[in-house]
């Protein structure tokens, strides 16, 4: 689930898969700005059949953080 | 700095570096510059600028990255009467090849920037100490072009806005004068640099003597609110599709700090009245100042919430007394309170000329900027806009701002949609509404839509044409991009 979840930030933000490392925060670069960190939450939402719910949003900052709440909702 | 008489904006910052010298002024991350020091480093970087063989009215590009090496840049260039191309460190590589050819710049600044052809430095490289020399003062007033900025076009192509000293100024000066900011304050910058309300709140908030907090963006909003904390921020601004994410992702967490806020600007696009309602209930005391302006005229109109509690679809009045606002005809002749015409603009901070001559054709009326706003006056002086001049929908003759049917269709239960002018398919009318649709959790269909619009709109507003579509273009600033939609 790592792998994917780190293939569509890579995806989304239109970056190479080497910079998405479990450490990148939002913010951390010019691409992850609040509109890449919308449509994030949104294609994976869409893409691995799932819903984040509204009062975890605030944490999901980091690539770590959105690969826990993934592997979270899918067990 | 002594001397810098055309640049006012560097007057005003040396100015608070002798008053108060140890007062800070940036926080980069760990890295905290007094005054005292952003002058000896944008001294240094003047004199590697010099080295480098630039003469006033050189242009370089630089590269908005949100780093206090940016700051030493641009304002190093000011003081050497060198002309600042600012651009987006993620324009599109269309865009920045655009910009280039269009302004020639000596040397492009920014990191990771790689041009073929071109003399590339990363920020970082510009040094921090001054080497030996002496800076040499041109011999210049400040109606000298000190910044080109790129509308980021809701219309047509990008065009090159000249700024001079006297307009940067100009606006810092009124936008300060109405929101209040001084040099007890301390903001938090997440805005753009590259675009003009970014770069204006920099320009604010060092001449006020107040510091500033570069922070990377509102992405991570954690970081945004933890730095509003530990350097006990006193205002911000944001962009109402900010706003919208605040909301989203925070929810009222933001209303915590309602007590040490002192101000919020907002602007560079419409916010629904509710929202101003809900901003007005979680800061009760702090200025709500919404701007209304462009590149070209940067704040022209202002309006505070608080002030503003029974009229908050006004837009505003004029930012200053040193700004005039009124509304024209096609001729251009000034129409009387509460018919609509061109918003035009006049003022201190208005720019003279775009960086190509022929984009100047049909920008002015005399001295007057003609907006492509459409908008009235008031008779108590409140501004309110309409819509953009070159989307309104021509039906018959009678011009429609496709913002009134779009807040219609939303009203209805549709989340997001936009209107434009489409040719009408019977020949009669010339053009009629077309409009695009966001589904959302919406189960309406476009029958269903067109019955409950006829309670809300005379038949001839309501869309002829009808489509559906995943989402509505928009600037990074939240403005509909009409002439995407076909």
């Amino acid at each position: 689930m790592e792998t994917q979840v780190k293939e569509i930030i890579a995806r989304v933000l239109n970056v190479d898969l080497a910079l998405i490392t479990n450490e990148l925060s939002s913010g951390d670069i010019p691409e992850w700005d609040s509109v890449g960190n919308l449509a994030i939450i949104s294609t994976i939402e869409q893409e691995l059949e799932l819903e984040f719910p509204l009062e975890d949003l605030f944490d999901l900052t980091s690539v770590q953080s959105i690969v826990d709440e993934v592997n979270s909702l899918k067990s | 700095m002594i001397g810098a008489t055309h640049s006012p904006l560097l007057c005003d910052i040396a100015r608070n570096a002798v008053e108060s010298p140890d007062k800070t002024a940036l926080v980069d991350g760990q890295c905290r510059v007094s005054y005292s020091q952003l002058i000896s480093r944008v001294e240094a970087a003047a004199l590697y600028l010099q080295s480098m063989g630039l003469k006033p009215g050189d242009r370089i590009l630089l590269s908005a990255q949100k780093e206090a090496q940016f700051v030493y840049l641009y304002l190093a260039a000011h003081l050497l009467g060198v002309v600042n191309v600012v651009t987006d460190s993620a324009s599109p590589r269309e865009r920045l090849d655009y910009i280039i050819s269009v302004t020639g710049p000596a040397v492009l600044f920014g990191n990771g920037l790689d041009v073929p052809g071109r003399r590339c430095v990363p920020l970082d490289a510009v040094p921090l100490e001054a080497t030996a020399g002496e800076i040499a003062i041109p011999a210049l007033t400040s109606d000298a072009v000190a910044d080109v900025m790129f509308t980021t076009g809701t219309t047509g192509a990008p065009k090159g806005v000249l700024l001079s000293h006297a307009n940067i100024i100009g606006s810092a000066r009124n936008t300060n004068g109405f929101i209040g900011t001084c040099s007890s304050d301390i903001e938090a910058l997440a805005l753009p640099l590259s675009h003009s309300f970014g770069l204006g709140r920099l320009r604010c908030v060092l001449i006020a003597g107040a510091t500033l907090v570069l922070v990377n963006n509102f992405a991570n909003l954690k970081t945004f609110f933890t730095v509003i904390e530990t350097e006990h921020v006193t205002g911000f601004g944001m962009v109402p599709a900010v706003w919208q994410y605040i909301k989203r992702l925070s929810g009222k967490r933001i209303a915590r700090f309602a007590d040490q806020l002192r101000y919020i600007e907002i602007g560079s696009a419409a916010l629904p009245e509710s929202d101003k309602r809900l901003l007005i209930e979680m800061f009760p005391t702090t200025r709500l100042c919404m701007h209304y302006g462009l590149t070209e005229a940067s704040r022209a109109l202002f309006a505070e919430f608080h002030e503003n509690i029974d009229n908050l679809n006004a837009v505003g009045r004029p930012a200053s007394p040193l700004v005039e606002v009124c509304v024209r005809d096609e001729d251009g002749t000034p129409v009387p309170d509460g018919t609509d015409g061109e918003i035009c603009v006049r003022g201190n901070m208005v720019t003279h000329s775009y960086y190509l001559p022929d984009d100047n054709v049909d920008a002015f009326f005399g001295e007057w900027f003609r907006t492509g706003d459409w908008g009235h006056r008031a008779a108590n002086g409140d501004f309110y806009l309409t819509g953009r001049k070159k989307e309104l929908i021509n039906i018959g003759g009678e011009k429609v701002s496709p913002v009134t049917i779009e807040q219609a269709i939303k009203s209805i239960g549709i989340p997001d949609c936009a209107c434009i002018a489409a040719q009408d398919p019977n020949g009669v009318l010339g053009e009629v509404p077309k409009a695009f649709l966001v589904r959302g959790d919406s189960t309406l269909d476009f029958d269903d839509i067109k019955r409950q619009l006829t309670q809300l709109l005379p038949p001839n507003e309501i869309p002829v044409l009808w489509e559906w579509v995943d989402s509505i273009p928009r600037t990074t600033s939240g403005k509909i991009q009409r002439l995407k939609l076909k």
